[in-house]
């Protein structure tokens, strides 16, 4: 199934040009590095929360998307509490949440198209120093926010599959068929690729 | 546009997928038959430089699939046999100009050129929708849209009416009667090819009749009655 990363919607996230987020995205990163105080970090991830949901996206869906991440951002949290102390381990947990919301939401408004362009754009100037391929990158770029959530929903139909005909649900058992299936896809996306003369 | 097979042969792996064959293609409706495992996707792909030659060359227009890979891939849009693999963007407007990136046009020549395929192949109201959203003929028409948004000269159709229901194949039929480009079409469904100019029909790699679609399905028929 086509589908990406992106989300329909008319909110002001999605009306801001792509470059502003991206370049917003990057000042804010930094910004979070900057700032040691669990209290400033608390208030920039409830912002970060806002801002994602402020995109339109469904709850439920929200979560799905960040919650691997943020599980391991509690990890690395719990870490720095057991080596270093509880205001570390908070300032990290809010730091990094803050950035993979701010993060999401980027991702959540902006087309697969606009990530490309913006990239392509960013690179041509290492691109005339003979350093990049810009199209290359911005096409690989677009191909994982297209093809995360494809990989996502194989892993669910394989597990599917597994349950349907009574086989345990094994992570071997699956990781297997969906490395060989991801594998197979990428030659035909590769064919693709060629076929309409993007890489030249 | 003239597309020729000088002596072209293809192997896989030790298999001679397509033994050596010297045709030239010019007529404006071809049609390529013949069983599963025939040779005819790998014939097809041969034009658009998909596949290489192992043996032999193929031109298009005089430019050879191999030296002048790029130009002679521009000369010929392939539709893929499902047409879900070709589409790389989500948002149809979106992969319908992801065939234009990278070829140097500025963003309004990408807009308008994107527009006036979409309006060609009436789904302009569609622009906006998802790929997995569209039915299957609105999906066949965006993939070809897709293609002829670069502006080849010839279209290759690998089995544009498969998994079609009736009405959306006739409206791909009627669709590639009405095509301006040089259209080759590889198929199952033999109706298709009515009013075609000439059929190949391909059997175990090799070119086992090349005549009118009458002579052609008839001597399929004898074929797969075997």
């Amino acid at each position: 199934m086509l589908t990406g990363l992106d989300i329909e919607g008319d909110t002001p996230l999605h009306r801001a040009p792509a470059r502003a987020k991206l370049v917003g995205l990057f000042v804010a990163a930094v910004g979070l590095f900057l700032v040691s105080s669990p209290f400033l970090l608390g208030a920039a991830a409830i912002v970060a929360a806002g801002l994602y949901a402020s995109t339109g996206i469904a709850p439920r869906e929200a979560i799905r998307r960040v919650r691997f991440v943020l599980i391991t951002v509690l990890l690395v949290a719990a870490a720095n509490y057991l080596f270093h102390s509880a205001a570390d381990a908070l300032a990290v947990l809010f730091r990094l949440s803050a950035l993979v919301l701010l993060a999401a939401a980027v991702t959540a408004t902006t087309t697969i198209s606009a990530f490309m362009d913006e990239i392509t754009l960013m690179l041509r100037p290492l691109e005339r120093f003979g350093l990049v391929r810009a199209a290359d990158v911005s096409l690989a770029v677009g191909l994982v926010l297209r093809f995360a959530p494809e990989i996502l929903a194989r892993y669910a139909d394989i597990r599917e599959a597994h349950r349907a005909r009574g086989l345990p649900v094994r992570p071997l058992g699956v990781l297997v068929p969906l490395v060989i299936l991801t594998l197979r896809d990428a030659d035909t996306i590769a064919l693709a690729i060629d076929a309409r003369g993007f890489r030249r | 546009m003239d597309i020729v097979f000088s002596d072209a042969s293809v192997s896989f792996a030790g298999r001679q997928a397509i033994h050596p064959v010297s045709v030239a293609l010019t007529e404006r409706r071809i049609g390529i038959i013949g069983l599963n495992g025939s040779g005819k996707t790998t014939f097809a792909r041969m034009i658009n430089a998909l596949v290489r030659p192992t043996a032999g060359r193929v031109t298009i227009g005089g430019l050879d699939t191999v030296t002048d890979e790029e130009a002679a891939r521009g000369r010929a849009g392939f539709i893929f046999q499902n047409p879900q693999h070709q589409m790389i963007l989500p948002v149809l407007a979106e992969d319908i100009a992801f065939g234009l990136k990278n070829r140097g046009l500025s963003k309004e020549e990408v807009a308008q050129r994107t527009e006036a395929v979409l309006e060609r192949f009436a789904i302009a109201h569609l622009a906006k929708r998802r790929i997995h959203e569209l039915s299957g003929g609105e999906t066949q028409l965006a993939a070809i849209a897709s293609v002829l948004v670069t502006r080849p000269d010839i279209l290759i159709l690998d089995e544009p009416t498969n998994q079609l229901d009736l009405k959306n194949r006739s409206l791909i039929e009627q669709t590639i009667a009405a095509l301006p480009e040089q259209a080759i079409v590889i198929t199952h469904d033999l109706p298709l090819l009515d009013g075609f100019d000439r059929v190949l029909l391909f059997h175990e790699g090799r070119i086992a009749a090349d005549g009118t679609p009458a002579d052609a399905i008839r001597i399929y028929r004898e074929i797969a009655a075997c």
